[in-house]
């Protein structure tokens, strides 16, 4: 199916996401290696969740020989105070109201991670922010917040590869990736705080020479987890706020 | 005083350790208990709190699984790992694939000892007839290295690994460890081999019977011109590790009929 689309759209790019996986998913990595995808570079974050997933798919596509960078930038959002704690938890904590507020704001941050957090010196001391300056290692973020620090690595290192040709799969988070996703399809800050990546399927873009999509994301697996993907996506926005 | 240190391992059982054939180029998988080696070795380099820094391994899947293995029991999954050729096991040319027991009952023990073991016979090489060729050569991975597929090797001696391993070494590595960089390089048995061989400035005549045991770590202590500060240290249980080495050593030999 997609020797076909490249010879119809020339020159095509192609940008492949994968949303970071907790459990892996056969059929997904088969699905892919089944289709013959070939890349040629890899990006991730430091967080081994999807260290780990792009392992796995490397291993099942056989191309584990390939480049990998990983980089802070592409790491989950910070929560914050609110890391290690549920819904329920937080809301206990919080209130309703204050949580409502944080979910559906793009540029209002939870509460930062202190001292005293549980998590603080597991995160902010570990050795692989070693690099970060005091300014560059967050104690929180916003939805905002991420996408500010995960856009500059798409624009200075991931799109000259694309504008090489080369073909570049992406494992990361849900809220690292909507930073790109909002970028690449110009989405509005209301319209990407209501798109859930799902998670477990690899998500294709194919990009023109301007690295504009030439159509929307698509999903690939078998027919009925892609339309099961797609119904989730759809269902997002009709959901009571 | 010792001002760097570098960590090397051999990485472990693939499915043709247990055949016997020379696996060379060819991407075999590490077998099970390749993946249980790699795994006890990453616990071993946790419990003696090594943090790495960076990592180098080979082309080869076998090299890289290696890798990943020990860098998740080491909880050190986002360290760098960078991959080249040139760290890729010696090329055996017309041999790849072949069975050892069978070249040696062929060719006899010495003779197959002084392919595996001497420093600059070089196999013959490996050509378009040979079953491995294509498999090999088709490989994209091989389009992808510093120099064209046409100059790679088609055959290699010990001497011509280190040839094309030394470049990257003085190059690319010696350069990071400069920088105060915990290295572990993730190779094959005779890609460490040749690199000991500099590092150590083990002769010729003396590199024949030096055996690597596999998935054991080896840390080599070095000052700040390079030379090591004293005899490489193969880490870990050395009971186990002195039966790993006869294990290497035994799988060049003739099986004993009863």
């Amino acid at each position: 199916m997609l020797c076909r689309l490249t010879f119809h759209i020339q020159p095509c790019l192609r940008t492949l996401f994968l949303r970071t996986l907790l459990i892996f998913d056969l059929l997904l990595f088969y699905a892919a290696g089944d289709a013959g995808y070939e890349f040629d570079v890899c990006y991730t974050s430091v967080l081994k969740r999807a260290i780990r997933t792009l392992w796995l798919c490397l291993d099942s596509i056989d191309q584990m020989w390939l480049p990998v960078h990983r980089t802070w930038r592409l790491n989950e959002r910070h929560y914050g105070g609110l890391t290690g704690l549920n819904k329920s938890e937080t809301a206990a904590k919080h209130g309703e109201a204050q949580v409502k507020i944080w979910r559906r704001s793009f540029d209002i941050p939870p509460p930062t991670m202190d001292p005293d957090h549980d998590f603080y010196t597991i995160i902010s001391k570990d050795r692989r922010y070693g690099d970060l300056s005091e300014e560059q290692l967050p104690s929180c973020e916003s939805l905002k917040d991420t996408i500010a620090r995960a856009l500059p690595y798409w624009n200075d290192e991931i799109v000259p590869q694309i504008k090489q040709g080369k073909r570049v799969l992406i494992a990361a988070h849900g809220n690292s990736l909507r930073g790109i996703v909002k970028h690449l399809e110009g989405m509005s800050e209301e319209a990407i705080m209501e798109l859930n990546l799902p998670t477990g399927i690899p998500i294709l873009y194919e990009l023109d020479k301007n690295l504009k999509p030439v159509k929307p994301m698509q999903f690939l697996g078998d027919e009925e987890t892609v339309r099961k993907a797609m119904e989730a996506v759809a269902a997002q926005g009709k959901a009571k706020k | 005083m010792s001002k760097y240190k570098v960590l090397v391992m051999r990485h472990g059982e693939g499915a043709w350790t247990k055949e016997n054939r020379f696996c060379s180029w060819v991407d075999q998988r590490l077998s099970e208990d390749g993946v249980k080696e790699a795994r006890a070795c990453g616990h071993l380099l946790k419990e003696a709190g090594f943090q790495l820094d960076l990592v180098f391994t080979s082309l080869l899947s076998r090299s890289i699984h290696t890798a990943w293995l020990l860098l998740e029991a080491m909880g050190q999954e986002w360290v760098p790992v960078v991959k080249s050729w040139r760290l890729n096991e010696r090329h055996y040319g017309a041999l790849i694939g072949l069975n050892r027991a069978e070249m040696a009952l062929n060719h006899g023990e010495e003779q197959v000892k002084q392919w595996r073991r001497s420093y600059d016979l070089t196999p013959p090489p490996i050509d378009e007839s040979h079953p491995y060729f294509l498999e090999i050569y088709n490989d994209r991975r091989y389009s992808t290295c510093d120099v064209s597929k046409e100059d790679l090797p088609r055959s290699e001696s010990l001497k011509d690994v280190l040839e094309r391993l030394q470049p990257y070494w003085d190059g690319t590595i010696v350069p990071e460890i400069r920088q105060g960089k915990l290295v572990l390089i993730s190779g094959h048995g005779n890609s460490c081999r040749a690199l000991l061989k500099h590092l150590e400035g083990i002769s010729d005549e003396d590199i024949v019977n030096v055996t690597l045991p596999t998935g054991t770590p080896i840390l080599i202590e070095l000052d700040e011109n390079f030379r090591p500060t004293k005899p490489m240290q193969l880490l870990g249980d050395q009971e186990a590790i002195q039966a790993a080495i006869k294990k290497v050593e035994d799988q060049g030999k003739v099986k004993q009929v009863s």
